[in-house]
Order: C-alpha cells, then structure tokens, then sequence
C-alpha cells in the first residue's frame, strides 16, 4: 500500500484521523463537538476515495484501492470486508449514528433533566437518523456487492433504525407537549404519529430472524402500542371537552385496551431473544403514569354520562385524527459530507499511481484468503455510565430509553 | 413541520404564521407557563 501513496499525501493523517474517531465512538460521555471534528476531519481527507477532486459526479480511482472491515450489529464478531469506499462510509456514518443513540440515551437516562439536556437528546436522534437517512438515499445503492442479508446494509435494519430514531426525538417533543399543556388535540395527533413510526420500524424487521431481532421488534411494538394508548386518551379527553362524552368514553376504552397490549408485550420484551442491551419499560415513570391517569378519566367520564349527558358510547372507537399542522413532528437533519481537505489538489490526486496495485481478481483471491486467516474481531468494550432508575421528576415521566 | 432554511434546534415560525419553539410546538405565551 506505502507505494500507492505518493510522499507528499499523508497517509499517516488519514490513518489517525481514521483512529481518532474509532477511539471516541466507544464513549458516549463525549461531546457532540468533539465527535463532529473527528468525522468531518475524517471524512474529509476520505472523500476523494469516493469522488474525483475537481471532477463532480466521477468515481475516484482510490474507491477500490483500501480494504475495510467491519462487523455488523446483528451478526457477532465475524466482520465483513470490502474493498470499497463507500462501504467505508456507510459502516462509519452508521457506528456514528450508534454513538448519537447512545448519546441521547445517556443523557435522557440521568438524573434532573434540564432543558438543554432535552435539546441535546432530541439533537442527537435527529442527527442518528440523518446519518442513517443519509446511507439510505445515497450510498446504499452505490455499494457493488448486494448488502449482506440482515447486516447493518439490509435496507430493513436501515428503514427501522432511521424510523425508531425520528420517533424517539419525537417521544422528546410529546414529554414537552404534556409539561406545557399543550391542548389535548395536538397531543393526540403527535402520539398518533409517533406510534405509526415505531409501527413501520418494527414493521421493517417482520422478515429478519426472531433469533437476533425479537427483543428489538417487541421494544417497537410496545412503544407502538403505549403511544397509541396515549393517542387515544388525549381524543377522549378532547372529545369530553367538546361535550360527545359518548365517544370519549369508547376513546379511553380502546386507550385501556393498548395500555393493557403494552402490558403484555413489556412481559414478552423481558425473555425476548435478541441482540442489544436492555430496559426496563414497564419501570418507566412515562409508561407507569398513563395507567392510573386514563382510568381516572374514563370514570371520570362514566359517571358524568350517568348524570349530564346520558349519550350512547358508539360500538367502534372514533378514527385517531391526522392533521396537516400536526406541530412538533421531526425530520431527520440532513447529512453533508464535509468539502475535500485542502491536501486533495487535483496534482496530488494525479500523483496516486493505481496501476501498480494489478488486477482486481487477484486481489479478491488474497482478500479471501486475508479474511479467513484474520478471524473474527475482538468485540469493542464500550464506556457504560450507570442509568438511574430514579423517576423523573416531571408531569410527562418521561425518559427515553 | 420543519421550515427550510432554520437552524435545527432554533425558534422558528411555521408556514400558517405560528411561532414555534424548539422543539416545533407552538410558543406558548409567558403567562400562560
């Protein structure tokens, strides 16, 4: 590899570029600063392995020339190679997205959440699914070799992380819509929106192995579920303010009936198989909260129709409301790959002599054999700070988990 | 709803003219907090 490079491209700064942010992915106590320094720096010494300096829309000639190997989330430690830039790029913008979850899980995990630690974790999801969005829309598709089947390329684990993501930011918009009394209505139609994306994420993993996606797919559904539940109660509650007290009542019916699938599925989550760490949802002051909260109103409701409006509680549940100004709903922040560094001129890039590297079939035989006698990767240790299992001491009860 | 051209995270104002906060839930008045 040293003669492909010519002397005056430091091949040592992309090296520790590249090391650099491997050493700060496995700590989610860092800063947000220090880790987007890392990428763009990273990134932007890599890009001319994907796009040719000076010529927009080119393949670079380096896209095969560097052999990466990653493991991917559901499969172990056997990693896959490629020779391929934009497998580069995809794994790396994933494992950052991971970092930007684990981020806004640790932050959302401490004690006495502040305003600013809201606006860090909701950051931090919409980031993730940027990242995410981002591999989807543009480098999947790019990448030679069909993505392994449920590896982090599978379009299925993408199109359920990118959901989970947006939908857990907005869990953190529905905890402050609840604190500031926000009307019942826009309350219902966020956690009507939020349930429909933990729905289509776990929808996404239907096809995958139970084996390695049970707990994921039965973390989804229960949120799914919750917030529908939530959904529901805030219709009722809109519905009693407008005096139908009938169809308030058949609301937090159909609330209490999702509250209770939410129930059975916590107990599911807790002996599913599968890869990731786990919580504790049926712990959880958010999830504790709306039992009693929608109980109350549902007698409470029952017994003004006894005496004040004597209306028939309908047979089906009225439909949960979509509006067109449904306030709070998130987007993912888009992704940009930073501008090429300055050390890319296009003389530098003339400089890199490829002919020297010799057919690719051949390198392919020596890859697999490179990969057989490599092995497995030792699994990444990462920097674990304790969550509490205080309660949060907020109306909604909210924390992400 | 995200209006284009806002720095993520900002105040911003939604397309039917509501003042948004943060997080894109309508500003609620000082008083009313």
């Amino acid at each position: 590899m040293a003669t492909l490079f010519p002397s005056h491209f430091s091949q040592i700064e992309l090296r520790q570029a590249r090391q650099r942010l491997l050493e700060l992915l496995p700590d989610a106590g860092h800063g947000s600063v220090e880790l987007e320094s890392a990428l763009n720096a990273y990134l932007a010494l890599f890009t001319a392995f994907l796009q040719a300096p000076d010529e927009p829309g080119q393949e670079s000639k380096l896209r095969h020339v560097l052999r990466f190997r990653w493991t991917h989330t559901l499969l172990g430690n056997t990693p896959e190679a490629r020779q391929d830039a934009v497998f580069e790029v995809v794994s790396m913008c994933q494992n950052v997205a991971l970092w930007y979850m684990k981020r806004a899980a640790r932050i959302a995990g401490k004690e006495g959440i502040t305003m600013e630690d809201a606006k860090e974790v909701h950051g931090s999801l919409r980031r993730a699914a940027g990242l995410v969005k981002a591999v989807h829309d543009r480098y999947i598709g790019q990448l030679q070799d069909e993505p392994l089947k449920e590896g982090d390329c599978d379009t299925r684990v993408i199109t359920a992380t990118i959901n989970q993501c947006t939908a857990e930011a907005q869990e953190v918009t529905m905890a402050r819509a609840i604190e500031l009394k926000h009307s019942a209505g826009l309350c219902s139609a966020l956690a009507h929106e939020t349930s429909k994306m933990f729905t289509t994420a776990a929808d996404a993993l239907r096809s995958l192995d139970p084996s390695k996606v049970e707990r994921w797919s039965k973390y989804l559904q229960l949120k799914a579920a919750v917030y529908t539940a939530y959904a529901y109660n805030y219709l009722g509650e809109n519905l009693l303010a407008e005096d139908k007290c009938g169809e308030a009542i058949r609301c937090l019916q159909e609330s209490k009936k999702f509250y209770g699938e939410a129930e059975e599925l916590c107990k599911q989550y807790a002996t599913a198989k599968g890869v990731g760490a786990k919580v504790k949802p049926e712990r959880l002051l958010f999830f504790r909260k709306l039992g009693p909260v929608l109980n109350r109103t549902l007698e409470k409701c029952e017994r003004e129709n006894g005496f004040i409006y004597h209306q028939k509680v309908p047979y089906d549940a009225p439909p949960l409301e979509l509006r067109d100004n449904t306030y709070g709903l998130v987007a993912p922040e888009e992704f940009s790959m930073p501008a090429p560094s300055p050390l890319w001129t296009p003389v530098t890039f003339a400089a890199f002599d490829v002919s020297r590297l010799g057919d690719r079939a051949a390198d392919a035989k020596k890859a697999a054999a490179a990969e057989k006698a490599e092995g497995d990767l030792p699994p990444v240790k990462e920097v674990n700070e304790n969550d509490t299992d205080k309660d949060q001491d907020n109306h909604s009860g909210c924390v992400l988990s | 709803p995200e209006i284009p051209g806002t720095e993520p995270g900002a105040a911003s104002v939604s397309q039917d003219g509501v003042v948004l906060d943060e997080f894109g839930l309508p500003k609620i008045p000082e008083r009313a907090q």
